[in-house]
C-alpha cells in the first residue's frame, strides 16, 4: 500500500488535548481514586495485576451487563476491552449465568474427571482441526505446556518465538515482549531481551527471536541452530501490537520450516481462539499446527487454559510419558461455563454477529481517509485495531515509529466518552462482542471521528 | 513417639489384597471404565490433568455436596479427597454457592481491579502477617511469581529448593519432585533431577536441591554458591510425603541463613496455607517468611492463586519497575468466592472443628495402629493429616524411599471400596478434612483402617 497523503499530527495539540482530557477523567473517577488509596495498603499499587493499572490511574469495575460495564463512581461505558478480549460472549450471559449456576450446587472442584469436560474437548477438536486436548487455569499455563510439550517430544532445547509477542509470564517466553529500540539489536539477529527483571541469562539463552511475517528468518534460524530448535511458537496473528495479520502463505511456510527441520510449530490463540473466528486462526488462515494454545475467550470469563494438539503432540501425555498436570485442571465449574459458552453462545451462528459490528466499524476507515490521518485500520471477526501508522503494521519494529501520546490521548478521548477500551498501546485496540449493538458501533465511531476533527483542528 | 515392637508386612499378603480389593472396585465403576474409553478419544488420556487418573482407573466424579461425593457410577463416598486440599469448606457451600449466583449475574470477569480484592487482601494480611498481596489463577503461578520476584529483588540466580517437594508445573521448580532414588546422589549434594521432560538443563543448573529439615546443608549450600542465591522456597510443612512437620526451629533458622546471605525466603503455602491453620503455617510454626504463596483452599473451590510479600520485596511491583501480571488475575467470580471462603466460613472457629477432628482421627488411627503393631504413626495438623507407614519418624524425602508403595495403594483401596474417597499417589496415607467433617465420618475413617490392619497382620 503507497503512503497516502497524510497530515502531520501536531503533538503540542495532542499534549494540551491530553492534559484537557485526563483532567476530565480524573473528576469522573473521584470514587476510583479514593478507593485506590485504601487498595493500595493491601495489593501493590491497589491492583491485582500490573496491567490492571495504566495513567493516569486504575478504574475500578463495578458491574457488567451485555455489552455494558459500570464503574464503582456510577459511569456507564460501552466496553470494547472486554476483559483483554475474554468476554466476545458479552458480561452476565444469561446462558453463562444458568449454567454457573446450576454447577456451583452441585460443586464446584473434585481434581477428579467431569463429564463437561469431554465436551469442551470435543467442541474445541472441531474448531482448531486438534484430535486431542487439555485443561489449564490460564493462558499462561497452556504456553507453559506447550514448550514443555515441544522440547519432550523432540529432546531438543531452543524455541523460537517472535519478537514482539506476549505468551505469557512464565520464565521460558518472558523474552523480548516489548524490547527497546536501543537494545534490540539487528533485525536479522535480534536480541533475546528479559521482558522483567529476575531472569536468569541461562533461560534467555534457549529462545531465539524472529521478526513476524518473515518466513525467510526462520529458515535462517533452523541453519543458524541445526538440531537444536524443539519448535516455534507464533501468535498467528499478532494481537500484541494492535492486530497485525499473517501476510498469505506465512503460516504454512512456518509449518513447513519446522517440520523440514524437525520442530512443531505451536500457535498461541489465547487471544485469537474463539475471537478471529468460529475456529479461531487455525480455520481464519488455513493452517493446522501441531499445538493450540487457548485461553480467555473459551471460558466465558472465568479463569481457563486449553491446549491441543496432534497425535505426535500429545501421545507422550496419552501415553504418560510426560504429566501435565494441575490441581485446578478442568475445574468443573470453569467446565460448565466453558461448554454452554462454546456449544450454545460462541456458535457459527454467532460470529455473523462480528460482520455486522464490522461494517459499522468500517467507518472508521472513512474518518481516517476524511480527516487524512496517519492511520490504518484492521478487522477480523472479534478483533480490530487502528494502527497510528499510515500503512498497516507488519512487524513489531514499525511501532517504533509510533508515539505514544497519540493512542493514549485516543484511549482518553473514547473513555471520556462512554467506550471503555484496553490500554497500555501504542496502538488502538478492541475487541467486540456478539452483544454490541449498532448504537454501540456507533457511539465508538463518533467518538473516533470527533477525535480526527480535535487532533487535524 | 515410644519405641514400640512392630511387625512387618507380608508383602505376598499385601499383593493378594491388592488383587481382592482391585476386583471388588471395577463392578462398581462400570460407567467410569467405560466413560474413560470415550474420553480419550478427544482428552489426552482421558482426564483434565495427568493426576487425575491414577491405578487401578480414573474415577469420574459426578457432583458434591459438603462432606460427600457421588461418582458417575453413583456411588456416594466421604470425601477426604477435598480435590486434593482445596474443598476444606466443603462441596458446594451455601455461602459460597451464594457468592458466585450474586456475582455472576453482576459480570464475573472485566480484567480491571474489583472491590472484593481488598477484602480478601485484608484477610490474607491478617492470616499471614504480610502486608501486600496479588492474585493469580494457581499455585504454579504463584510460585513461579515468587521465583521470579526472588530472582529480580537480588539480582541473582540460584533458587533453592527441598528435595521432594512439589512447587507448581513451571520450568524454573519442577525438579527433584519425586527423585528416582538410583539418581539422587548424596545427600549433601542431591541431584537436580528434572521432574518432566523438555526441561533444558538451563534451568536445572539454577536450583540447588536440599534435604528438608537440615540447616547444616542450608549453610552448605549457600557457602557453596556464596553470593549466587537469590532464596530458598519451602513447603514449610511437607505435604508431598505424607504431612512432615518441620522441625523447632528449623523454619526460624532458615530466614536467619537466608537473610545472613542476603537472600530471601519463600514459603510455599499452596497447601497449608488455609488448612492447617487459620494463619496456615505461619501462625502454625510462628514464622513469617519473606513471600508466601498460596492456593487451593482459598478459593472456596474456583481456580485460584495469591501471593503475599514484605514491602521490601514488592517495592519494584509497586515503582512499575516489574509487571506482576495476568489476565484473570483478580477474577471477580474467584474473588467473590474467595471473599466468602475466607471472611465466611473458615474464620477461627472452623480451624477448632479442624484440630477436633484431626485429634478424633489421630487418636483413632494411632489405636488401630498400636493394637495391630503396624510400622506405623500418624501425623498432621488442622485439616491435613496422614498415616506414615514407618516404624522411625521421617523427616525427609529421603525417609520415605524405603515404604512399599504397594501398602499405601491398598490402604487407598480398602477406603475406596467402603465408601471413603482418598487422594491417590502417595506413598503415604494422606488426608484433608473440611469444616462439614463429623465424628460419625471419623469413626468410618477409622473402622476402614481398622479392617486393612486387621487384613494386612492376619
Amino acid at each position: 500500500m503507497a503512503a497516502p497523503d497524510v497530515v502531520e499530527i501536531d503533538l503540542q495539540l495532542v499534549e494540551a488535548l491530553a492534559k484537557e482530557e485526563t483532567a476530565a477523567l480524573d473528576a469522573k473517577h473521584r470514587r476510583s481514586l479514593e478507593y485506590r488509596e485504601v487498595a493500595k495498603s493491601h495489593l501493590p499499587g491497589g491492583v491485582s495485576s500490573s496491567w490492571q493499572s495504566w495513567p493516569p490511574h486504575p478504574i475500578y469495575v463495578s458491574h457488567g451487563k451485555g455489552s455494558r460495564v459500570w464503574d464503582i463512581d456510577g459511569n456507564e461505558y460501552v466496553d470494547y476491552h472486554n476483559g483483554y478480549g475474554v468476554m466476545v460472549m458479552g458480561h452476565a450471559h444469561p446462558k453463562v449465568v444458568e449454567a454457573v449456576q446450576k454447577r456451583v450446587e452441585l460443586g464446584t472442584h473434585f481434581a477428579q474427571p467431569t463429564e463437561d469436560a469431554l465436551v469442551c474437548a470435543q467442541n474445541l477438536a472441531e474448531r482448531f482441526g486438534l484430535p486431542y486436548w487439555r485443561f489449564g487455569n490460564s493462558g499462561t499455563e497452556a504456553t507453559l505446556d506447550a514448550c514443555r510439550i515441544m522440547r519432550a517430544v523432540t529432546g531438543r532445547k531452543k524455541l523460537l518465538k517472535v519478537e514482539g509477542t506476549y505468551h505469557g509470564h512464565h520464565d521460558s517466553l518472558m523474552v523480548s515482549v516489548f524490547p527497546s529500540k536501543e537494545e534490540a539489536g539487528p533485525r536479522e539477529h535480534p536480541a533475546s531481551l528479559p521482558q522483567t527483571l529476575g531472569m536468569p541469562d541461562g533461560i534467555l539463552e534457549q529462545v531465539i527471536c524472529v521478526p513476524f511475517n518473515d518466513a525467510e528468518a526462520v529458515r535462517r534460524a533452523f541453519e543458524d541452530h541445526p538440531g537444536q530448535i524443539a519448535g516455534m511458537i507464533v501468535e498467528p496473528a499478532m494481537s500484541n501490537c494492535g492486530l497485525v495479520l499473517p501476510d498469505p502463505g506465512y503460516l504454512q511456510a512456518l509449518k513447513d520450516a519446522c517440520h523440514a527441520n524437525g520442530a512443531l510449530l505451536a500457535f498461541d490463540e489465547v487471544k485469537t481462539g474463539c475471537t478471529l473466528a468460529w475456529g479461531g486462526a487455525v480455520e481464519a488462515f488455513g493452517v493446522v499446527p501441531d499445538v493450540v494454545c487457548l485461553a480467555k475467550a473459551i471460558g466465558a470469563g472465568l479463569p481457563c487454559g486449553a491446549i491441543g494438539g496432534t497425535e505426535e503432540a500429545m501421545g507422550m501425555i496419552v501415553r504418560g510419558e510426560l504429566e501435565q498436570v494441575g490441581t485446578f485442571n478442568g475445574n468443573p465449574l470453569t467446565m460448565a461455563a466453558m461448554k454452554v459458552n462454546l456449544t450454545e453462545v460462541l456458535t457459527m451462528d454467532a460470529y455473523a454477529e462480528f460482520d455486522r459490528v464490522n461494517g459499522l466499524l468500517e467507518r472508521c476507515n472513512e474518518v481516517i481517509e476524511k480527516h487524512r490521518l496517519p492511520a490504518s485500520m484492521k478487522l477480523l471477526g472479534a478483533k480490530g485495531s487502528i494502527d497510528w501508522h499510515p500503512e498497516p503494521i507488519h512487524e513489531y519494529r514499525d511501532l517504533w515509529d509510533i508515539d505514544d501520546r497519540i493512542p493514549q490521548l485516543a484511549w482518553l478521548w473514547q473513555l471520556n466518552r462512554g467506550v471503555f477500551k484496553s490500554p497500555g498501546s501504542k496502538w488502538e485496540s478492541w475487541t467486540s462482542s456478539i452483544v454490541h449493538t449498532d448504537e454501540d458501533v456507533r457511539r465508538y465511531v463518533d467518538n473516533f471521528e470527533g477525535l480526527a476533527a480535535a487532533i487535524t483542528a | 513417639m515410644a519405641v514400640r515392637e512392630t511387625i512387618e508386612f507380608d508383602l505376598a499378603l499385601v499383593d493378594h489384597l491388592i488383587e481382592e480389593e482391585e476386583a471388588k472396585l471395577a463392578p462398581k465403576h462400570r460407567e467410569s471404565i467405560a466413560y474413560k474409553q470415550v474420553a480419550r478419544r478427544t482428552i489426552a488420556g482421558g482426564v483434565a490433568s495427568s493426576w487425575q487418573d491414577s491405578p487401578p482407573h480414573a474415577i469420574y466424579i459426578d457432583h458434591g455436596e459438603r462432606n460427600r461425593l457421588w461418582d458417575v457410577d453413583g456411588n456416594e463416598y466421604l470425601d477426604y479427597h477435598l480435590g486434593y486440599g482445596a474443598m476444606v469448606v466443603g462441596h458446594a457451600h451455601p455461602k459460597v454457592v451464594e457468592a458466585v449466583e450474586r456475582q455472576v449475574r453482576r459480570g464475573t470477569h472485566f480484567a480491571q481491579p474489583t472491590k472484593d480484592l481488598d477484602a480478601v487482601g485484608e484477610s490474607l494480611v491478617d492470616r499471614f502477617q504480610l502486608p501486600l498481596w496479588r492474585f493469580m489463577n494457581s499455585g504454579t503461578e504463584a510460585t513461579l511469581e515468587a521465583t521470579r520476584l526472588m530472582r529480580a529483588n537480588t539480582g541473582r540466580d540460584v533458587i533453592l529448593k527441598v528435595e521432594g517437594s512439589y512447587h507448581g508445573h513451571h520450568d524454573s521448580l519442577m525438579f527433584s519432585v519425586v527423585p528416582d532414588p538410583q539418581k539422587i546422589g548424596p545427600r549433601d549434594h542431591p541431584v537436580t533431577l528434572p521432574q518432566a521432560m523438555g526441561i533444558p538443563q538451563a534451568f536445572a543448573d539454577l536450583v540447588r536441591v536440599v534435604p528438608f529439615n537440615d540447616l547444616h546443608e542450608v549453610k552448605r549450600a549457600l557457602a557453596e554458591h556464596e553470593g549466587q542465591v537469590a532464596g530458598m522456597i519451602v513447603e514449610p510443612a511437607m505435604m508431598n510425603c505424607g504431612v512432615i512437620l518441620p522441625e523447632p526451629g528449623y523454619l526460624q533458622g532458615l530466614k536467619d541463613l537466608l537473610h545472613a546471605a542476603g537472600a530471601y525466603l519463600a514459603f510455599d503455602e499452596v497447601k497449608t496455607g488455609a488448612t492447617i491453620a487459620y494463619g496456615g503455617a505461619v501462625e502454625a510454626f510462628g514464622v513469617v517468611p519473606d513471600i508466601v504463596c498460596l492456593a487451593k483452599a482459598i478459593g472456596g473451590g474456583l481456580p485460584c492463586g495469591a501471593m503475599g510479600a514484605t514491602e521490601d520485596l514488592f517495592r519494584l511491583v509497586v515503582d512499575g519497575d516489574y509487571d506482576m501480571a495476568g489476565t484473570f488475575n483478580g477474577n471477580p467470580l474467584t474473588m467473590a468466592a474467595s471473599r466468602a471462603t475466607l471472611t465466611e466460613i473458615l474464620t477461627k472457629d472452623a480451624y477448632e472443628r479442624f484440630d477436633h477432628v484431626h485429634g478424633a482421627l489421630a487418636e483413632g488411627c494411632t489405636a488401630v495402629s498400636e493394637k495391630y503393631r503396624l510400622p506405623a504413626y500418624v501425623t498432621g495438623m488442622g485439616a491435613k493429616g496422614s498415616v506414615i507407614y514407618s516404624a522411625t519418624p521421617v523427616k525427609e524425602y529421603r525417609d520415605t524411599v524405603g515404604i512399599d508403595e504397594r501398602i499405601t495403594y491398598l490402604a487407598w483401596l480398602f477406603q475406596q471400596n467402603r465408601g471413603v474417597f482418598k487422594s491417590p499417589w502417595s506413598k503415604q496415607e494422606t488426608w484433608t478434612t473440611s469444616v462439614w467433617h463429623t465424628d460419625e465420618d471419623v469413626q468410618r475413617y477409622v473402622a476402614n483402617f481398622e479392617e486393612f490392619a486387621a487384613a494386612v497382620t492376619k
